[in-house]
């Protein structure tokens, strides 16, 4: 016989479990689950790498998303405020040079009469 | 107290030598008595905004941004009443109290019987800015304009002729009879 078959059936010798054995197995099983883990231990399962992009894409959505709407809203309420300038401005425009207009053919129209005379 | 109102005074002067819009509060107290109003304060920043919302494809807009490109403030006020003496000759001349300021002077009066039109045009000529008032007032209705800065008369009366407001007929001069119409040109043909 070899040393190694020697070898072998000493690891594979059968042997007994001590005598508390039965007991420790019950104890364990009657035993309550674990607690379940708080809000901070399933962040931290979150930011475990293969769900980081994820994690990183939703924070980055989240904040893009909100300041985009901000920029929109913005920027539509400018161009509404440029727009009734806009109207403004052709409107004073408008009524400047029309009185100035006015002003100019009546003295145009008095020179002519002058004229004429 | 002296010190404030000295201060006060030099603040006042200060602005009005600098150029700035002459003073069309107290017409808010019209308001209430017209039938119809149009107020219109573009100062700075309102009419640069304005200004950059006028389109360059227009050719009149193009002309208005042209125009209003050197401007620092626009302000009109305009009432339309439906019985006359609604508002008193004191208004105006409050106004025109602001125009006789040194730097100001009375380019055009005109005063007409025939419509009881009132209109006056004011230029400010020195000083870095410039600036334009208009006044015309007649029996049922006062308009008027204050420009801060330099402005084109000619573009503006044209601009005036132009947008919207029909170019009013001119007493163009009758041809007489002793007057032969011309030929219409002929082609040289050698």
């Amino acid at each position: 016989m070899s040393y190694l078959e020697d070898d072998l059936k000493m690891a594979l010798q059968r042997t007994e479990p001590s005598e508390d054995f039965v007991g420790r197995v019950l104890a364990r099983v009657k035993q309550p689950p674990p607690p379940e883990p708080g809000w901070w231990k399933r962040l931290t399962v979150l930011l475990r790498p293969p769900r980081l992009q994820w994690v990183a894409a939703c924070i980055i959505l989240s904040v893009v998303i909100p300041v985009s709407g901000v920029q929109y809203r913005k920027e539509q309420r400018m161009r509404a405020e440029g727009e009734k300038a806009k109207e403004q401005l052709m409107f004073a425009v408008r009524v400047a040079g029309s009185r100035l207009h006015r002003v100019r053919q009546k003295v145009l129209k008095m020179g002519r009469m002058e004229t004429r005379l | 107290m002296k010190i404030l109102r000295i201060l006060t005074i030099c603040i006042l002067a200060g602005a009005l030598g600098r150029g700035q819009a002459i003073d069309l509060k107290h017409l808010d107290r019209l308001v209430a008595k017209a039938s119809e109003t149009a107020d219109v304060t573009l100062d700075g920043s309102l009419l640069k905004l304005g200004a950059k919302f006028l389109s360059a494809d227009d050719p009149d807009q193009a002309k208005v941004r042209k125009l209003v490109a050197g401007l620092k403030g626009i302000y009109v006020r305009t009432f339309t009443f439906e019985n006359e003496g609604e508002y008193s000759e004191s208004d105006v001349v409050s106004i025109r109290k602001q125009l006789e300021s040194p730097g100001w002077s009375r380019i055009v009066g005109v005063r007409s019987k025939k419509d009881k039109e009132n209109a006056e045009v004011y230029l400010k000529t020195d000083g870095p800015d410039g600036g334009l008032a208009i006044i015309c007032a007649n029996p049922k209705e006062l308009t008027v304009v204050s420009i801060v800065g330099k402005i084109n008369l000619d573009e503006l009366s044209e601009l005036g002729g132009k947008l919207g407001v029909p170019e009013m007929d001119l007493e163009k001069p009758k041809p007489s009879g002793l007057e032969k119409p011309k030929p219409p040109n002929k082609k040289d043909d050698d």
